[in-house]
């Protein structure tokens, strides 16, 4: 999920409250600004603009935001598999992209072997070096490295044989073999069904050793483009001189610009690359500006769209209430959901009726419209959303209010039910409600968020004791560490880093995500728990539940597991109060056409987006 | 007078030494700060978070992570904010590196805005002083009022607004791809900048010297040259001026000693890649030897223009005299 990190907290900065009506755009696919009859014309720079710098120099192996895997599939880095986002909007499984197929799977499923197309060659300044086996294993050994996948990734490659040990010697991984220059074999610890997903991760692109060498670092800055863009200036990087000599490229200028032109490889070799139109000739990314300095930009033309933050809401609502302007507005859901957790080892959230009482009291709506109405999402009913699931339990919402907005009457019929309300008022009366350690994000929405949570759950008898502070130093600490027994947090987010169940299930649910992501203590043992200090001694678990899942292939039957686990979640453990399935909102100039969203990502199509009459 | 610079210049050095420390105190000491749990991002273990913090340092103790501050800034090549010490944690983009990219944006941005504040400042303060209770005075004191009144990130994006994108009299925020430093200036990108700048600055310039020049003008000796028979625009410009304007250089040194080490709002609202923009995204995202370096970067600016503006104390007020 980290990857939606900084687009989550992107937009709770900025996401303001907007009017309450439909969002625009369309929900998937080609949609918004009509495509000339003429058909697509190619050429032109795309221009954008976004707030602030990517976070770890556009290093591969280190960036986690989804801004950066959306600009290394469209446009930089192509991988071993990717996904094809023209034809079936929802389809979110890989195909082959540098591979010729799909990999072979051993029969017990932990060797999987790929074969490399053969002829495809690394951008300038390696416009002759063809992309073979090796530099996928010097691109694994990259991100074994603590300091080379430093905030990164590399858990999902830990089921590669000796992975773990290599600390950046890519020879250390046993697990990846390159029995000829066109073959990699991949030898996991455990069967991994997922590993054809793991393949489109941008950190796995191939990187040339030559290249990489010296810049373990900041590699970012000297990427070797594979993809249909390279960044400008990547010609004249110099990689005979040592690295501390080298310049980087002129495209990226730290917290100022990145610019991408076509990689004339690519251009070469396109008809290796089914997956990408790449319609536009140029890129180029203004960074910095506030958000409503930005929108005006878009309004006024000189940029086509703002990529990674939400518009501001007097923007919003002018392209809501304009009907020649409404179609310039996308929102499309990510995949990504907005919750708040309960520490199930926490009294009274140990009792499953006090957890359904919050449920049904919390004021879903007025969530929504603190952050900005609408358009920001749909409200939420379930934990694992539709598209990893097949939207086998589309509309499941076992708590269901009037719009959203909350019913004290069956609230308070659970509450009764629960061990904390002994006089079966409906209004919990037990100590344990009286001082609810709350930890929660300072920034907006969160206070305003806080104050109508505080105001629903004083109905059933719950007063939270709020404490607020920075995102990352202290909510994400608080929250992430069961020692600390912060009992309810409201100001977390999730998505997925690609479209399986998994990426939910084991990191939310699972005890393996105690400690990291699972707030709840979800499956956290008696021994554990004692240790860390609760008098609770016994929490629910879904351990089995979501390990039977993982386990089983990618298809019909894997995503109707994943479909029950959400389910029983939902209505039989409720770890706390799922809200919002989020969208991705964007208002585009009127020179944008062939809007494309990529469901795989969540995020626009970069390469799919094409402009009128060729941008001329 | 060499005795003074040599004093001086061990003062700067004392200066920049608590300066320093005392930041290293605020964002590495003080309970907010954990760069290793910001770098390590949201999915993260405490072993990844303890692990980051021994590539960054942070497990070494206090004293041992202040000297390595320490040692980058000592102005001499390969110390001097070196890359090994001063890069941003997350990106590993080095500080000097920054600095020295956005250093001439600040600086057109502070000595623009510094001539016009002048140009705009000191002749309504004049006219203000010498024409007391007049209609031009009025009108100086409303301008000094607006100009104190209005907060900078207002009237930037007040400026903005009209001028830019409803009259499209002036280019917008931010500077063009790859644009030099001149291209940018003539295409007019400072424009806005440094008149919402020089606004509010000029106000309080307006305030001082008009209160100065009247203190000065009632003094016996503008009234000995009055009697001696001078005219009325030497009593002003050669004796009264001289003294009023000796607290404003004073002024004038440290604002724009200040201004060089980062005008954070003005950069921040009309997104000009200077320090001040440097600072507030270094802050934002923790990245503590960006602060460090900037801090220090400022600290050192605003020092010396104390210098130079001790120094030319001497030739503005021959009362002044250096032990």
């Amino acid at each position: 999920m980290k990857r939606h990190w900084r687009y989550l907290a992107t937009v709770a900065v900025v996401a303001v409250v907007a009017a309450a009506c439909g969002g625009g755009g369309g929900g998937g696919g080609p949609s918004g600004t009509e495509i000339p009859s003429g058909g697509i014309q190619a050429g032109g720079t795309l221009k954008l603009a976004t707030p602030a710098d990517i976070q770890s120099g556009w290093d591969p192996a280190k960036e986690y935001e989804i801004i950066a895997y959306e600009l290394y599939r469209c446009c930089l880095s192509r991988t071993l598999n990717s996904f094809r986002l023209e034809g079936a909007p929802t389809d979110t499984n890989p195909v082959p992209d540098l591979a010729t197929a799909m990999p072979e799977v051993s029969v017990d499923g932990m060797t999987y072997t790929v074969k490399i197309k053969p002829g495809i060659h690394f951008g300038p300044p390696f416009q002759d070096t063809e992309i073979t086996a090796d530099d996928f294993i010097t691109a694994f050994g990259r991100v074994s490295s603590d300091v080379g996948s430093q905030g990164g990734y590399p858990f999902y490659f830990s089921v590669i044989q000796g992975f773990d040990d290599a600390n950046g010697d890519p020879a250390k991984i046993t697990g990846i073999t390159a029995p000829d220059p066109q073959t990699l074999v991949f030898k996991l610890t455990q069967p991994t069904t997922d590993f054809p997903f793991r393949l489109t991760l941008p950190a796995t692109a191939p990187v040339p050793a030559h290249a990489a060498e010296g810049h373990i670092k900041d590699y970012g800055r000297y990427l070797v483009s594979t993809g249909p863009y390279m960044w400008e200036g990547s010609e004249s990087l110099d990689f005979s001189v040592p690295a501390e000599q080298q310049k980087p490229v002129s495209g990226y200028e730290p917290n100022r610009a990145w610019i991408w032109v076509r990689n004339p490889s690519w251009v070469s070799e396109r008809d290796t690359d089914p997956l990408r139109p790449a319609y536009v000739d140029r890129i180029e990314v203004a960074v910095g500006g506030t958000v409503e300095d930005l929108a005006n930009k878009v309004d006024a033309g000189e940029i086509d769209f703002v990529y990674g933050a939400t518009p501001p809401s007097t923007q919003l609502q002018k392209y809501l209430a304009d009907p020649q302007l409404t179609s310039r507005l996308h929102a499309e859901p990510t995949g990504a959901i907005r919750y708040i957790t309960m520490n199930l080892a926490i009294p009274p959230f140990d009792d499953i009726h006090v957890r359904k009482a919050v449920n049904y009291v919390v004021d879903k709506d007025g969530l929504r419209r603190a952050r900005g109405g609408d358009t920001v999402g749909e409200l939420a009913g379930h934990w694992i959303p539709d598209m990893l699931t097949g939207g086998l339990n589309a509309g499941l919402d076992p708590y269901a209010t009037p719009n959203g907005q909350g019913d004290l009457d069956k609230a308070k019929e659970e509450m009764k039910l629960s061990a904390y309300d002994s006089n079966q008022d409906g209004v919990c009366d037990d100590p344990a409600c009286e001082s609810i350690l709350t930890i929660t994000d300072k920034a907006f929405p969160y206070p305003e968020q806080n104050a109508i949570l505080t105001d629903s759950l004083a109905q059933i008898g719950l007063k939270l004791d709020v404490r607020m502070g920075d995102r990352y130093t202290f909510m994400y600490a608080k929250c992430q560490d069961p020692t600390a027994l912060a009992a309810f947090c409201p100001s977390v987010g999730w998505g997925f880093d690609y479209a399986d169940g998994g990426t939910y299930g084991e990191p939310l649910f699972s005890s393996v995500g105690i400690g990291s992501s699972d707030y709840s203590n979800l499956g956290a043992s008696s021994k554990d728990l004692a240790k860390w200090g609760y008098s609770v001694t016994e929490v629910p678990s879904v351990d089995d539940k979501v390990s039977a899942c993982s386990q089983l292939p990618v298809g019909q039957e894997r995503l109707a597991c994943w479909a029950d686990l959400d389910k029983y979640l939902a209505e039989e453990v409720v770890p706390g109060v799922v809200w919002l399935f989020d969208n991705n909102v964007v208002i585009t100039g009127p020179r944008v056409i062939n809007w494309t969203f990529d469901l795989s990502g969540g995020i626009e199509a970069l390469d799919h987006i094409a402009l009128a009459g060729g941008g001329a | 007078m060499g005795r003074y610079l040599i004093r001086r210049t061990l003062f700067l050095v004392l200066v920049l030494i608590i300066v320093s420390f005392l930041t290293f105190l605020i964002f590495y000491k003080l309970p907010a700060g954990d760069a290793a749990r910001r770098v390590a991002g949201h999915r993260n273990t405490p072993e990844q978070i303890a692990q980051i913090r021994v590539t960054l340092g942070l497990d070494k103790p206090w004293y041992v992570q202040y000297a390595r501050f320490a040692k980058g800034l000592i102005p001499w090549p390969g110390f001097f904010l070196n890359k090994d010490i001063y890069y941003s944690y997350a990106s590993f983009i080095p500080v000097k590196e920054e600095i020295y990219q956005r250093l001439p944006v600040t600086i057109t941005l502070a000595v623009g805005a510094a001539v016009l504040w002048l140009l705009i400042g000191v002749p309504i303060g004049i006219v203000s002083a010498i024409r007391r209770r007049s209609a031009w005075d009025r009108a100086g004191m409303i301008f000094a009022l607006v100009g104190v009144s209005a907060p900078v990130f207002w009237l930037g994006y007040l400026f903005l607004f009209i001028f830019w994108f409803k009259l499209h009299w002036a280019p917008g925020s931010g500077l063009e791809f790859h644009a030099g430093l001149l291209q940018s200036i003539i295409q007019g990108k400072f424009v806005l900048a440094w008149l919402v700048l020089s606004l509010s600055f000029a106000a309080f310039y307006v305030r001082m010297i008009r209160g100065n020049l009247i203190e000065t003008m009632s003094e016996d000796y503008i009234r000995t040259a009055r009697a001696k028979g001078l005219s009325e625009r030497r009593v002003i410009f050669k004796h009264g001026l001289r003294s009023a304007l000796t607290p404003v250089v004073t002024m004038f040194g440290m604002d724009l000693g200040v201004l060089l080490g980062g005008a954070i709002i003005t950069e921040t609202v009309f997104n000009l890649p200077g320090i001040g923009q440097y600072t507030v995204q270094s802050i934002f995202n923790d990245n503590y030897p960006g602060v460090m370096g900037v801090t220090v970067f400022a600290t050192f600016f605003i020092v010396v223009a104390n210098l130079v503006v001790d120094v030319t104390y001497a030739f503005l007020d021959p009362r002044v005299r250096y032990a």
